[in-house]
Parts: C-alpha cells; sequence; structure tokens
C-alpha cells in the first residue's frame, strides 16, 4: 500500500473523528441532535451485525431480536432487579451473548435460505413472547426504563452525552471488526464466506468460527440495544422485535459495503438520515415503506456490493492499471513469460502441451 | 374437555390446515424452481385479499368472483417477477439476495395497501358470514369450508396440472435437473417463469379465502410469513407432499393447542416445530431433498 493512501486514511479517520466529537456543537437544535443519536444507534447496530454477515455471509434478517433482548434486559434489571443502570447494559450484553450460543448451535446448523429463515422465525418468536408475558415485560403497555442520569440534566445535554456514549461503543465495535478483519480468525470467516465447504475441507473449524462471530455479533448488537433503552426511556415489543427494524440493518450495511470497516456506518448514515425524512415527511401514510422498500431493491439489483466498492469500481476505471498480480489476467501473465523466456523454450513448452 | 369441543377443534385444525397447505405450496413452487425465498407471498396474499374485499364493495357480487381477475392477474405478476427482477441477480448469490428482493417487494405492497385504504381494519360482510352447519354436536362455520374447499380444489388442480400435463412434465424436470431439461430442449426460464407465476395464483386463491372470514389490515402479512416458513422448513424446504403433511399436522396441532393455552401460545407451536426440525433433521421431515418428487 502506498504511502500517500496510508495517509489519506489516517487523515480521513482524524476527520471523522474530528466531525463525530463536533456534531453535538454543530447541531442548531436538540431534535437534530436526537437524530444523531439515532443515526449513531443505527451505525452500531449495523456494524454489530456485519459481524456475521459481512464476515461469513450469512444475511440474518432477525437482528432485531438481540437488541430487543439486550433493550429489554437492560431495562428489566434495573426496574425488576434494582441494577445500577451501567452494570444492566453489561449483564444485559453478557446475557444475551450467553443466549446466542445455543440460537447459534442451533440456526448455523442450515445455511442459505434456512438460516435467513430460522432468524425470521427468532424475532416473530421474541415478539411473541414479549407482548404474552405482561406481567413480566409489560406486554403491550411498554416498559417504562428509568433515565440513568439524574433529574436536573436536561433534555438536549442528555441527548449530547448519549450521542457520545453511543459514538464510543461504535469505535469500540468498529475497532474490534478491524481487528478481526485482519487476524487468521477473520482470514477464516472469509473463507466461508468465499466458499464454506472448501474452507472446511482445508482444515477451518468452520462452526466454530461461525459460532464465535454470532456471539460477538449478538453482544455489540445486544449493547446497542440497551444503551437505546436507557436513551429512549421506553420498550414496546412492536418496535423493539420487528422485522422491519432487522431488515433497515441489512441495508445500512449492504449500501454502504459489507466488505468494508466503514460500510455499515455510511449506510447507516445515508439510511438513517434518509428514514427520518421520509417519516417526516410522509409520516401519516405508508409511503416511507414504500420508499425503503424500493431503495433495497436497487441496492440488491443494482450494487449488491454496496456504495464503496461501487464507487472504488468507477475510480479505478479512470486510474492507470494497477499491477496487482490479482488485476492480471491469465493470458496476459502467459503473454509476459513468453517474452521473457527464450523462444526456443518457449516453443517447446507450447508443444509439450 | 368434552368430546364435542374436541371433534370441533379436530375439524377446524383440518380446515386449517388445508389453507396453510395451499399457501405452502406456492413458497414449495418458488424454492422448487428458482431457489427463491419469496418473502413477498404472505403480503400478495393481502393483496389479493384486498381486492376480493374491493370487488365485493364495488359490485356488491360475492368476493369469489374476484378470482376471475385475481387469478390471471396473479399469474402475470409472477412471471413478470421472475422475468424481470428475480433473473437479474447473481447465481453465487442468488438465495440471500433473493430474499432481500422479495423482502422489499412486500414493504411495498405493505405500503402501496396503507396508502390506497389506510391502515383501518376490513371485513367482508356476506350473507352467509354467520352460518355454521353443525355435525355431531360440532359447529362448523361455512366461510372456513368454503375456504377449505377452494384449497381442495386448486391443489388438486396443481396436482393434475404438475402430473398429467407436458407444462407439468417440464416443470418438474426443471425443479429436478435444471440442466438434464435444457438439454432435453425444455426452455427452463420461460418454464421457471410460468412455475413462479402458478405460485403466486396460488396465493391469489389463499388471499381471497383467507379474505372470507378474517380482519385485513396492510400489516397483516407479518403475522403469515412465520407459521408459512415454519411450515415449510419442517416438511423440507421445496417439497409439496412434504408442506401439505406438515401445513396439515400443524394446523390441527395448532387447533388442538389453542384449547390448553389460548390463541397467542398455540402460536408458538410453529417456531418450537421450526426449531426442532433444524436441531434434529435439518433437511425437514417430511420431503425429499430438495424438491426431488412430487
Amino acid at each position: 500500500m502506498g504511502v500517500a493512501l496510508r495517509a489519506g486514511r489516517v487523515i480521513g479517520l482524524l476527520a471523522l473523528a474530528a466531525l463525530v466529537i463536533a456534531f453535538p456543537s454543530l447541531a442548531p437544535d436538540p431534535f437534530i441532535l436526537s437524530v444523531g443519536v439515532v443515526i449513531t444507534s443505527y451505525a452500531v447496530l449495523a456494524t454489530s451485525w456485519n459481524f456475521v454477515g459481512g464476515f461469513t455471509g450469512y444475511i440474518s434478517l432477525g437482528h432485531a431480536a438481540y437488541s430487543g433482548l439486550g433493550a429489554y434486559a437492560t431495562g428489566l434489571l434495573i426496574v425488576r432487579a434494582g441494577f445500577n443502570p451501567w452494570a444492566a447494559l453489561l449483564v444485559g450484553g453478557v446475557l444475551v451473548a450467553l443466549l446466542a450460543i445455543p440460537i447459534g448451535i442451533a440456526s448455523l446448523r442450515v445455511r442459505g435460505a434456512s438460516f435467513v429463515i430460522v432468524s425470521i422465525a427468532l424475532v416473530l418468536i421474541t415478539l411473541l413472547v414479549f407482548q404474552s408475558w405482561g406481567d413480566f415485560t409489560g406486554g403491550s403497555d411498554g416498559l417504562r426504563v428509568p433515565r440513568p442520569f439524574g433529574p436536573d440534566v436536561m433534555r438536549p445535554e442528555q441527548h449530547e452525552r448519549f450521542f457520545y456514549l453511543h459514538a464510543a461503543l461504535l469505535a469500540v465495535a468498529l475497532l474490534c471488526w478491524w481487528v478481526i478483519d485482519r487476524s487468521r480468525f477473520g482470514a477464516g470467516l472469509k473463507a466461508i464466506r468465499e466458499d464454506e465447504d472448501k474452507a472446511q475441507s482445508l482444515g477451518v473449524p468452520t462452526f466454530t468460527y461461525k459460532l464465535v462471530a454470532f456471539v460477538v455479533s449478538a453482544f455489540f448488537t445486544a449493547l446497542a440495544g440497551g444503551l437505546y433503552a436507557l436513551w429512549f426511556g421506553f420498550l414496546d415489543p412492536v418496535f423493539q422485535f420487528s422485522i422491519l427494524a432487522g431488515s433497515y440493518l441489512v441495508l445500512m450495511s449492504l449500501l454502504g459495503g459489507i466488505r468494508s470497516l466503514f460500510g455499515p456506518l455510511l449506510g447507516a448514515v445515508v439510511v438513517g438520515y434518509a428514514m427520518e425524512y421520509f417519516k417526516a415527511q410522509y409520516g401519516d401514510t405508508q409511503l416511507h415503506l414504500v420508499a425503503m422498500g424500493v431503495l433495497l431493491a436497487v441496492v440488491v439489483l443494482f450494487m449488491p456490493d454496496g456504495i464503496i466498492p461501487a464507487l472504488n469500481g468507477l475510480v479505478n476505471r479512470f486510474r492507470p492499471r494497477a499491477a496487482s498480480i490479482r488485476e492480471v489476467s491469465q493470458g496476459e501473465l502467459a503473454e509476459r513469460r513468453r517474452e521473457a523466456e527464450p523462444p526456443a523454450a518457449g516453443a517447446t513448452q507450447e508443444v509439450g502441451r | 374437555m368434552s368430546g364435542s369441543l374436541l371433534l370441533q377443534s379436530l375439524l377446524l385444525g383440518v380446515l386449517l390446515g388445508g389453507l396453510y397447505a395451499l399457501l405452502a405450496a406456492g413458497l414449495t413452487l418458488y424454492f422448487g424452481v428458482m431457489r427463491v425465498v419469496m418473502l413477498a407471498h404472505s403480503a400478495f396474499l393481502i393483496l389479493a385479499a384486498y381486492l376480493a374485499w374491493f370487488f365485493t364493495v364495488e359490485t356488491g357480487l360475492d368476493p369469489l368472483l374476484s378470482l376471475v381477475f385475481t387469478v390471471p392477474l396473479f399469474f402475470g405478476i409472477g412471471v413478470g417477477m421472475q422475468r424481470l427482477l428475480i433473473s437479474r441477480l447473481r447465481p453465487a448469490t442468488l438465495t440471500m439476495m433473493s430474499v432481500l428482493l422479495t423482502f422489499s417487494i412486500a414493504l411495498v405492497i405493505e405500503g402501496m395497501l396503507g396508502f390506497a385504504f389506510t391502515g383501518t381494519h376490513r371485513r367482508i360482510s356476506l350473507s352467509y358470514s354467520g352460518a355454521d352447519i353443525a355435525l355431531f354436536g360440532a359447529s362448523i362455520p361455512v366461510v372456513k369450508l368454503i375456504a377449505f374447499g377452494l384449497a381442495v380444489v386448486s391443489l388438486a388442480g396443481l396436482y393434475v396440472l404438475l402430473k398429467a400435463t407436458r407444462f407439468g412434465q417440464a416443470l418438474r424436470a426443471t425443479i429436478q435437473h435444471g440442466e438434464a431439461a435444457q438439454l432435453v430442449g425444455i426452455n427452463t426460464d420461460r418454464i421457471a417463469g410460468y412455475g413462479f407465476g402458478l405460485g403466486l395464483a396460488t396465493a391469489a386463491i389463499g388471499g381471497t379465502a383467507l379474505a372470507l372470514d378474517s380482519t385485513i389490515y396492510p400489516s397483516l402479512h407479518w403475522h403469515w410469513i412465520g407459521p408459512l416458513m415454519a411450515i415449510i422448513v419442517v416438511g423440507g424446504l421445496g417439497s409439496i407432499p412434504g408442506a401439505a403433511i406438515a401445513a396439515m399436522v400443524l394446523g390441527l396441532g395448532q387447533s388442538l393447542l389453542q384449547i390448553p393455552l389460548g390463541t397467542t401460545w398455540a402460536q408458538t407451536l410453529f417456531y418450537v416445530a421450526l426449531f426442532a426440525t433444524l436441531m434434529l433433521h435439518p433437511q425437514g421431515f417430511f420431503g425429499g431433498r430438495l424438491a426431488q418428487r412430487f
């Protein structure tokens, strides 16, 4: 990698960090600030989703189950067990991660379509349980989660603190993804994505790898859900356990690009903003569903690899051809060898074939 | 539990199972011909139910007559969907991406229904809505019998079509081994389109049957996705007889469990069955491997 490219990346990263840190002071009013919190929350969720989706290629439409469970675990630990809010958040995340182990063992046994079906079923079953088990979870009346900061902390300041908390969680999740991406474990996961049978025959412990990625993903998703619960202060099963919410994460990740570190973040910003916009414009009608549906279809049909690769492809088209070995076709390689070798040897080789 | 209550639950379970079988048959067709998990199936179901309701409200005629329009319309939409959208996806990621694509279609349908008819709950009022038939102390609603009759007729029609016609033969060949089917001169692209249309036509019939005795609203399709997906997994993805048996077993089970558990908890049966199937027998209990037989 060129020095210039690396320096460019560092500058980009610093600019991103500066933008995130400055956002609360740039935001003109508390509403925009709260939109910022929602978008960072989506960014954490999409990045967490990408631990499974990006590395292994297993598309889960049901990650709302883990964020909802994390949110409810946090809320219930505070309300029913008298936990400190931050302890409840962490314990809730660990509990959901533990729960994800048996779920992962059951659902990762199947691939492709069946896996998606299981992930959908998971959301529907958690919705059913949390709605029906009203005397413990609050049922359809919802669950009020007490605010972690005292009553003297005003609403805008509360938004600001939660914006930074979400951004910090996002940074941890991104760092974790980056570390895995560069590790042997990550290479194994990506081998599963490309060809699971071959990966297995090459000695990758595919099932264990998938399960670990799945549990890490569930853990971060649950933390994001719990943090959201502390911020929003109210949980309703219909919104917590919704396939729609789960599908938005998939849309964000796919749109931004599931193979890149910042893809889901980018997707979360684009889709999160679009969603808030559509809801504000067409909130009364159901047209925001149509808009989201069309957007998802466009992404799936025309840029399944996401914005970042699509843009990269566009840039590469105008660049001089890269010299990496992968960019050279077999024909060009043979041509080059023939030029390098003495003509007689080339001729015998040709005959030998 | 009294004998007549048990009998009533059994009969209602069979009727429900029949309807489930019709709806799941469409799903197995899509999976069979294209390896597509069609999440929009239940959204089309609700669309057909709305069209039947709208037809009755506008003309005052029986909702069953709307089938004359909806069945060909849905068949056409199915063929178009397969040719214009599904066939554009890359083969390597077809299964996953088709899930997302059909999911987006479901969102568009739900959004359009909400836009056109609002979120208000709708119900068709029929002269025979409240009528029951008494049978050994059990009372069976006439509308459920009609829905079951529709399911039986269309499943029988589907069976005859697949078994006795040249088109059915070609479709089965395409499902069993696409390349071999091409080698013997079958235009598998066209057949896949027709197969998709056929699946969607079953949604038109199922949706109309559904509209006879249930209240409909745009987001209702979410309630159907889970049970239908559970049925095709338990039955073995892509197997029509597997789906039919699983639909019958789960429909009966749901109906019987409703007596001690109530309607909500009885619904969990589908998910319990789904997870049990994956733990014990991931390829499904009743079907062969991926639509090997019909």
